[in-house]
C-alpha cells in the first residue's frame, strides 16, 4: 500500500512538472491558476519565455540575424492588463530595416470549464515610423479577463548582425520557465558580458552548419555548341556555438527609491561583436578589451579627429589668455568661456554630431562636440587635458568593454602639482569638480594622447555641506522670531542654482513662505548666486507663529522647531540594493535661542551621538543651557556617495533615531 | 468681377503684413509691464481662417514668440499636426537674436517629423511635425509660419489669446472669411478684464487684443479654460470626415450625432445576446438589470485608446468591442449602451469634459464640440434620477462617477435629439470620511492603535484603487498617510469595498516607538494620531483669482485613547469649534476616567467660489485646523511615594 502512495505522489510530480509549452497548449491548471504560489503579489507572470536568435543565410541577402519570440502570460487581476499590450522597437538605418513578422498571438479563457481561444485580429496591430531610426510595433490581445492566460509569438528579421538586443533574465513579474538560445557561426565572434545580482550561466555546445550556392554559369559555345547553361551547387559547412539558457522560478524585480539605476542590478547577457573573420577574408576588429574600445574611440574622426582641431578658436584663445600664465587660472578662464560661447542642445554621446567647428560657430551642440572642444582649447593652452568617457545614471554602469558601454564625455585637467580637476561645460551651473548629477555614475576612463586609458573615480569625494545658522528669539505666545543663515556647499549649491536661479526673488520667497507651511519672511538676499565658485549664501529673517505648545505655564518645543527632519525617507523594511545618494553629504545646524523674559529651563534634551557602522555616517546633537540662553548644535553627516544593502537596516534605523532625536522637546517653565 | 470671396482671401492674408511690418523684433523694446513675471511673451499671433465651404478650411498663421528663459522655451510652439484630413502646405520659421536680427532659418525638412501618440494611447494615425530649436542665448525670438488645409470644419479653433501662465501677448489677432453659405455663431467669454477689438463685416469676422501681462497660478482657484478670455467659434453648417451637417442648437446637434455617428453600430453577436438575455431573465427592475450588464461589461472588456480616422468622435462598432473586448471610452459606453438595449434598459450616449481639476460645462447657449468635450459616459434617465455610468472602469461601482465627470452640464444624445444635463453633484455630507479609532501609550511613550475608516462620495473615489495594491504597496500606502507618526510598524489591515453601497473600510492595526515625547517627569503627545490636516494653502501676497473650492468632503473622527500607567493628566487642548462660510470644525477633548480620554473632530469643507478678498481668511481656517489638529496633551508621573 505504502508503495503505491509514493508511486501515486510521483506520478502527481510528474503531472505538475509536465506543462506543455507549445503553442496553444495552454491546460486547465494554468488557467486556474489564482495567483503566483511564490509571489502572491504578482499582477501577472510568464509562464514561459522563449527566445531564439540565429544568423540565417540566404544567397539573396547574405547572413541575416533572426529572432524568435514565444511567451506565454497568465494574468491575474487587473493590474497585468498591461502586459496584454506588447510593445517592440524596430531600428532602421538608410535602407536597412528590421522585420517583424509571424505573429501569432492568442488569449484564453475558462469558460465552463472549457478552454476557449481568442485570436488576436489584424486590426489589432499597428506599426508606426516613431523616428528616423525607429520603427514601433505594438499590439494589444482581445478578451482579457482576469485569470486569462495569452501567448504570442513572432519574429524579427535584422541586418543589423553586430546588434543582439540583450538577453534580459529578470523582469518587474516573475518568470516561471525560462528558455533562450543564441547561435552564432564561427564566422561571427562574439564577446558574452553578465550582469545582474542574479548569475546565469548558458549551456555551450558546437553544431555544424551548412551554407548552400547554387552558381549558374553560362558559357556561349564555340563552333557548332550551342549556349550552355550549367548549374553548380556547393556547399560550405561552418560551426555554430549554440548557447543556451534555461531558469526556473526568476523572481520579480522590485522598485526601491535611491536607487541609481534599477537595470545595474538586473540580470542580463549581452551579445558584443568582437570581430568577424569570413572564409578566405580578413579578420575584422569590432571590440574586444576597454583598450580596444579606447583605440577605436580615440582614432573615430568623430571623436580623436575632432579633438586636433584648434583652427576654428585660436584668435579668441590667445585673445583670452593673452595675460594669463597660472594653468588653474588658465582653466577657469577655458571653462568659462566655452560655457558662455557653445550650449548644450540636450543630445548626450561621446561622438560629435555635427562636429566641434560648426558647433563653435553655431554656438550649439551635443555634449561631445562642447567638451571635446573645451578639451582641445586646455590642451591648446599646454594644459593636460584628457577626454574621459563616462556613462549616465540612466544608461547604466559599463560593467563590459563595449562601444556603447558610455554615452557622455566629460574632461579632466591634471596640474604639475598633482592634483586634477573634472570639468562638464554642458550646464551653466556646474564647476571645477561639481559634474552635472546624472554623470556621478562609478567611474569614467580618461584616454591620453596616446591613446591610452585609465580609471577616474566619478563619485565626489568632497562633502556637499548644508549649513543653517540660526538666531530665534521666542515670544511667551510661542511665536518666533529669528533670523536665518544658510550656506550651501557644492553639490547642494548645484541643486539650488538649478531650481532657483533665474526665478524673480519675490516668488522665490513665496515659494520659501510655502515651503515652511507659512512662515512670514521679513527681510531676504541671496549671495553667489552666479559666483560658482562660492557657496550659496542665502540669509532671511522671519516670524512664525505657535512653534512652541503651552502647557499649562510651561513652553514644550524642539530646538529645530519648523526645520526639523519629521520623515524618514526610508520606508520598506529591507532592501535589496544599494542605497545610492550621489554624493557624500553633511547637514548642520547652529541654534541659539533667546527665552522669554520670565522663563527658566527646565528640561533640556540630552547631548547624544551615534553612527553608522564602517564610518558611513554620524549624528552628533548638543545642547547647552545658560541663563536666557539655549544653544544647540546638531550635525548629520553621510560619507560615502553608496551605502550597499547590507547597510540597510542600519541606515533606516539611523534616519528613523535623527527623526525622533530632533522632536527632542525642551521645556521651560514660568519663574 | 472678382467675386467677393477671394477679395476677402486677399484682404485676410494680407492682413498681418500691416502689423508685422512695424513690428520689431528687438527684445530690449518690450514694455517692462509685459515682462513682468514673464518666461516668454507672444510679440505676435495671427490666424487667418478662409472657409468657403463647409467642406474646406485653410488655416494660416504666423506666430512670433521672444522668450526670456529657459522656462518659457516652451511656448514657442512651432508644431502643427496632420492627418487624413488635415495637411500641412507651409511650414517655416526664422530665429532671431535679442536685437531682432536673424540667426537661423528653418525649413519644413528640418521640423522633427513623429507620430502624435501620447503615454496612454495605444495607436493614432495623427502625427505632429515640430520644431526643435536649442538658443544659444536668451533672450530670442521665433517666427513661426504655416499653412493648413483641413477637410474637416466641425472644430473651428477659437480665439484664444493666452492659453498658459507666465506668458504675457503683446498682439494677437484673429480672422475668419466665410463664404456665402456658411453663418457663423460666436460666444464671448472672459473679457471683461481685458479689450476686445472687434470688427463683423458680411463675409468676415475680426478679432484684436493687445498687452496681455503675464499671470501665475493660483491654488484654489477656477480652471485656467474657465478664466481665460475666449472667442468660440462655430458654423451651423460644417464637414465631419464627410458627414455634412447643418444645425444651430444642441437638439439637432444632437439628431446629427446620433444619425450619422451611432446609428447602426449597435448590432451584438447573438451569442453574446443570448448570455445578456439570460443573465437579466427574471429580473423586474430595470435598474437591477442595467447594474448586470454594467457588471458584464466590467468583467469582460477593458479600456485601450485606440485613433484611427473617424475614431476622433465615432466609436467602433459595438460587434467589434464584443469581439475584441477592448475599446475606447467611445467604443466602450456604445458596447454597454447595445448591450443595455438587449435588456430592455434605455440609455443615451453622453459626451462631455472630463477632468478632475477642469471642471468645465458644455455651454447651453454654445453649440459646437471644439473644446467643449473630451470624454464619453453614459446616461440612464431612470425617470428623473439620472444614473451616469462610467465605462472605461472596469473596478467602479455602478452609477460611481467620482471627481473625473461629477458636477458639470453634459450633451446627451438621445434618438430625438442632444439635451444638456447636469451630472451628478456629490455634496460634502456624501463625500464623507469617518474613522473610528482607539490608541493605547506605554509607559515609555509607544503608540498602539488599530482605526475604522469609512469612506463615502469622493473621499470613496480617492481610495477604493487601494483595492488592488499588492500589500508591499499598501504598507508604504499607510506609512505615508501617517508620515508624521515615525517608525510607524504595520500590524495588519483589512480593506473591504463595498461596491454595492460605494463606501470602502480600512481596517488598521499598527504600532509605533517613541510616539509620545518623554520629557522629564512629563510625557507630551499629539491627541489627534490618525488624521491631521496638515495642509496649509499657499499665501499669495497678492491674490488675483477667486477662491473656488471645486468639492466639498466631511470628516467625522472619534478615537479613544488610554493612557499609560503612572501618568495622570497635567492639561488638556481646549475644545474648539469654528463655523464660517468655507466650513465647520470641531474638536473636543473629554476626559471619561484617569486613564481614557475620548476624542471627537469634525471638520467640514464646503464647496463654492468666492471673492478673491475671502483668499486669506480661507486660509486662516485651514491654518487654525492644522494648529488644533496638532494640539498636544500633557501627562505627568503620578507620585509614587504618596
Amino acid at each position: 500500500m505504502r508503495k503505491i502512495i509514493v508511486l501515486f505522489g510521483f506520478l502527481c510530480a510528474i503531472c505538475v512538472q509536465a506543462q506543455d509549452y507549445k503553442f496553444g497548449k495552454v491546460s486547465k491548471e494554468e488557467l486556474e491558476q489564482k495567483f503566483n504560489s511564490t509571489d502572491s503579489s504578482a499582477s501577472a507572470t510568464y509562464l514561459y519565455k522563449y527566445r531564439n536568435s540565429f544568423f540565417e543565410y540566404t544567397q539573396e541577402k547574405g547572413f541575416e540575424l533572426i529572432t524568435e519570440v514565444y511567451e506565454r502570460v497568465k494574468i491575474y487581476n487587473k493590474d497585468g492588463f498591461d502586459y496584454a499590450t506588447k510593445q517592440l522597437s524596430l531600428y532602421k538605418s538608410n535602407s536597412n530595416e528590421e522585420n517583424f513578422t509571424g505573429l501569432k498571438a492568442s488569449t484564453y479563457n475558462l469558460e465552463k470549464g472549457k478552454v476557449v481561444e481568442s485570436k488576436i485580429s489584424k486590426s489589432a496591430i499597428f506599426e508606426n515610423e516613431a523616428s528616423k531610426y525607429k520603427n514601433k510595433v505594438k499590439f494589444t490581445m482581445p478578451n482579457i479577463k482576469e485569470g486569462c492566460v495569452i501567448e504570442y509569438k513572432y519574429k524579427i528579421m535584422s541586418p543589423f548582425l553586430s546588434n543582439v538586443d540583450d538577453y534580459v533574465f529578470q523582469y518587474d513579474i516573475p518568470i516561471n520557465k525560462l528558455y533562450a538560445k543564441f547561435q552564432s557561426p564561427e564566422y561571427f565572434v562574439f564577446k558574452v558580458n553578465t550582469k545582474g545580482f542574479f548569475a546565469v550561466t548558458p549551456k555551450v555546445e558546437r553544431k555544424t552548419g551548412r551554407i548552400l550556392i547554387n552558381t549558374k554559369t553560362r558559357s556561349s559555345g564555340s563552333g557548332f555548341s550551342s549556349v550552355r547553361t550549367s548549374f553548380e551547387s556547393s556547399q560550405i559547412e561552418y560551426i555554430t556555438n549554440v548557447s543556451t539558457y534555461e531558469l526556473d522560478n526568476v523572481p520579480a524585480m522590485k522598485e526601491e527609491p535611491y536607487v541609481n539605476n534599477i537595470n545595474n542590478y538586473r540580470s542580463s547577457i549581452n551579445y558584443e561583436l568582437s570581430y568577424t573573420q569570413f572564409p578566405y577574408s580578413r579578420v575584422e576588429y569590432y571590440s574586444t578589451t576597454w583598450e580596444d574600445v579606447v583605440k577605436n574611440t580615440y582614432e573615430n574622426e568623430d571623436f580623436g579627429g575632432q579633438l586636433k582641431k584648434t583652427g576654428y578658436y585660436e584668435n579668441e584663445v590667445d585673445a583670452l589668455l593673452a595675460s594669463v600664465s597660472d594653468p588653474k587660472q588658465k582653466v577657469t578662464f577655458i571653462y568659462d568661456f566655452v560655457k558662455s560661447q557653445v550650449k548644450w542642445n540636450g543630445y548626450y554621446g561621446y561622438l560629435t554630431d555635427v562636429g566641434v567647428k560648426k558647433a563653435y560657430k553655431e554656438k550649439v551642440g551635443n555634449v561631445a562636440e562642447i567638451n571635446l572642444m573645451l578639451t582641445s582649447m586646455l590642451r591648446y593652452a599646454g594644459i593636460r587635458a584628457y577626454p574621459v568617457l563616462v556613462s549616465t545614471r540612466n544608461h547604466g554602469i559599463p560593467l563590459f568593454p563595449t562601444r556603447e558601454g558610455y554615452n557622455y564625455v566629460i574632461t579632466c585637467a591634471k596640474f604639475d602639482d598633482g592634483s586634477e580637476v573634472l570639468l562638464d561645460a554642458t550646464s551653466s551651473y556646474c564647476h571645477l569638480n561639481v559634474l552635472p548629477f546624472k554623470a556621478l555614475n562609478w567611474k569614467g576612463r580618461a584616454i591620453n594622447e596616446q591613446g591610452n586609458s585609465t580609471f577616474v573615480d566619478l563619485y565626489p569625494k568632497k562633502l556637499s555641506q548644508d549649513i543653517t545658522v540660526l538666531m530665534i528669539d521666542l515670544n511667551e505666545d510661542g511665536s518666533i522670531h529669528g533670523s536665518c543663515r544658510k550656506t550651501k556647499s557644492n553639490y547642494r549649491a548645484l541643486t539650488y542654482r538649478e531650481k532657483y536661479n533665474g526665478i524673480d526673488k519675490d516668488d522665490y520667497i513665496e515659494k520659501l513662505d510655502n515651503k515652511y507651511n507659512g512662515i512670514d519672511i521679513l527681510e531676504f538676499e541671496v549671495k553667489n548666486s552666479t559666483d560658482l565658485g562660492k557657496p550659496i549664501v542665502e540669509t532671511f529673517e522671519f516670524e512664525k507663529e505657535s512653534q512652541a505648545d503651552i502647557v499649562g505655564d510651561k513652553l514644550y518645543f524642539s530646538p529645530l522647531f519648523f526645520f526639523k527632519e519629521n520623515e524618514n525617507p526610508f520606508k520598506l523594511e529591507n532592501r535589496e540594493y544599494p542605497v545610492d545618494f550621489g554624493y557624500p553629504f553633511q547637514t548642520s545646524f547652529r541654534i541659539i535661542i533667546n527665552l522669554p523674559e520670565g522663563y527658566k529651563i527646565e528640561s533640556l534634551p540630552e547631548k547624544g551621538a551615534f553612527s553608522l557602522p564602517e564610518n558611513l555616517g554620524i549624528f552628533q546633537y548638543n545642547v547647552v543651557g545658560m541663563k536666557n540662553q539655549i544653544q544647540v548644535t546638531i550635525k548629520s553627516r553621510i560619507n560615502s556617495s553608496i551605502i550597499g544593502s547590507e547597510y540597510y537596516v542600519a541606515l533606516k534605523t539611523f534616519f528613523s533615531e535623527i527623526v525622533n532625536k530632533e522632536a527632542e522637546q525642551i521645556v521651560l517653565t514660568k519663574v | 468681377m472678382i467675386p467677393k470671396f477671394f477679395v476677402n482671401i486677399l484682404f485676410v492674408f494680407t492682413s498681418f503684413l500691416v502689423v508685422s511690418q512695424d513690428l520689431s523684433y528687438n527684445a530690449l523694446t518690450i514694455s517692462p509691464d509685459l515682462k513682468k513675471d514673464a518666461n516668454a511673451i507672444i510679440r505676435l499671433n495671427d490666424v487667418s481662417i478662409v472657409m468657403e465651404t463647409a467642406s474646406k478650411m485653410y488655416t494660416k498663421g504666423k506666430r512670433v514668440v521672444t522668450v526670456f528663459n529657459k522656462r518659457g522655451n516652451k511656448h514657442v510652439n512651432a508644431h502643427a499636426y496632420y492627418d487624413e484630413t488635415t495637411k500641412i502646405k507651409d511650414l517655416k520659421a526664422i530665429v532671431y537674436d535679442g536685437f531682432g536680427e536673424p540667426l537661423k532659418k528653418i525649413r519644413e525638412s528640418d521640423f522633427k517629423d513623429v507620430s502624435a501618440v501620447d503615454g496612454g494611447t495605444l495607436y493614432s494615425d495623427s502625427r505632429v511635425k515640430y520644431l526643435e530649436y536649442t538658443p544659444a542665448s536668451y533672450p530670442y525670438t521665433v517666427e513661426f509660419t504655416y499653412e493648413i488645409v483641413n477637410e474637416n470644419t466641425a472644430f473651428i479653433r477659437s480665439f484664444t489669446p493666452i492659453n498658459d501662465y507666465f506668458l504675457s501677448v503683446e498682439n494677437s489677432q484673429y480672422s475668419i472669411a466665410y463664404g456665402e453659405e456658411i453663418q457663423l455663431r460666436t460666444k464671448e467669454n472672459n473679457f471683461n478684464a481685458i479689450e476686445l477689438i472687434k470688427e463683423d463685416k458680411p463675409g468676415i469676422l475680426k478679432f484684436r487684443v493687445k498687452d496681455i501681462p503675464a499671470f501665475e497660478p493660483e491654488a484654489y482657484s477656477p480652471a485656467t479654460n474657465v478664466l481665460l478670455p475666449e472667442v468660440m467659434i462655430a458654423s451651423d453648417k460644417f464637414v465631419y470626415e464627410g458627414v455634412f451637417a447643418d444645425v444651430n442648437n444642441w437638439k439637432s446637434m444632437g439628431s446629427w450625432f446620433h444619425n450619422n455617428l451611432l446609428k447602426g453600430r449597435s448590432a451584438i453577436s447573438t451569442g453574446t445576446r443570448s448570455k445578456i438575455l439570460k443573465l437579466v431573465d427574471g429580473v423586474d427592475n430595470p435598474i437591477e438589470r442595467a447594474k448586470i450588464v454594467y457588471q458584464f461589461v466590467q468583467d469582460n472588456a477593458r479600456y485601450i485608446s485606440v485613433q484611427v480616422g473617424i475614431g476622433g468622435m465615432q466609436p467602433i462598432s459595438a460587434i467589434e468591442v464584443d469581439l475584441l473586448k477592448y475599446g475606447d471610452c467611445k467604443g466602450l459606453s456604445n458596447y454597454t449602451k447595445s448591450l443595455l438595449e438587449i435588456a430592455g434598459v434605455e440609455s443615451y450616449y453622453t459626451r462631455l469634459y472630463a477632468s478632475r481639476d477642469n471642471v468645465l460645462n458644455v455651454k447651453n447657449d454654445f453649440v459646437s464640440f471644439q473644446g467643449q468635450t473630451n470624454h464619453v459616459i453614459l446616461n440612464i434617465p431612470d425617470n428623473g434620477n439620472d444614473i451616469w455610468l462610467e465605462c472605461t472602469s472596469q473596478d467602479a461601482p455602478f452609477g460611481f462617477i467620482g471627481a473625473f465627470t461629477d458636477d458639470r452640464d453634459a450633451l446627451v444624445i438621445t434618438p430625438e435629439g442632444g439635451q444638456i444635463k447636469h451630472t451628478k453633484k456629490y455634496l460634502p455630507e456624501e463625500s464623507l470620511q469617518s474613522i473610528s479609532g482607539e490608541y493605547s501609550l506605554t509607559g515609555a511613550g509607544d503608540i498602539k492603535a488599530e482605526v475604522v475608516i469609512k469612506s463615502m462620495g469622493i473621499q470613496y473615489d480617492d481610495k477604493y484603487k487601494l483595492d488592488s495594491e499588492t500589500p508591499r504597496e499598501l504598507d508604504k500606502h499607510y506609512k505615508t498617510r501617517w508620515r508624521y507618526i515615525n517608525g510607524l510598524v504595520l500590524h495588519d489591515f483589512k480593506i473591504v469595498n463595498n461596491k454595492d453601497d460605494v463606501i470602502f473600510s480600512e481596517n488598521v492595526v499598527f504600532e509605533a516607538s517613541k510616539y509620545a515625547k518623554i520629557v522629564g517627569d512629563r510625557m507630551l503627545f499629539s491627541v489627534n494620531a490618525f488624521n491631521r490636516n496638515r495642509e496649509i494653502p499657499n499665501r499669495y501676497r497678492n491674490r488675483k483669482f477667486p477662491l473656488k473650492i471645486n468639492r466639498g468632503f466631511k470628516d467625522v473622527d472619534v478615537f479613544t485613547i488610554t493612557l499609560p500607567k503612572g501618568y495622570k493628566i497635567e492639561a488638556l487642548p481646549h475644545d474648539v469649534l469654528i463655523e464660517n462660510k468655507f466650513g465647520r470644525y470641531l474638536a473636543e477633548v473629554q476626559k471619561i476616567d484617569e486613564t481614557t480620554i475620548k476624542y471627537s473632530r469634525e471638520f467640514t469643507v464646503l464647496d463654492g467660489q468666492f471673492p478673491k478678498e475671502n483668499y486669506a481668511k480661507f486660509r486662516d481656517f485651514f491654518k487654525t485646523v492644522a494648529k488644533n489638529d496638532n494640539a498636544k496633551i500633557a501627562l505627568i508621573k503620578t507620585n509614587t511615594n504618596p
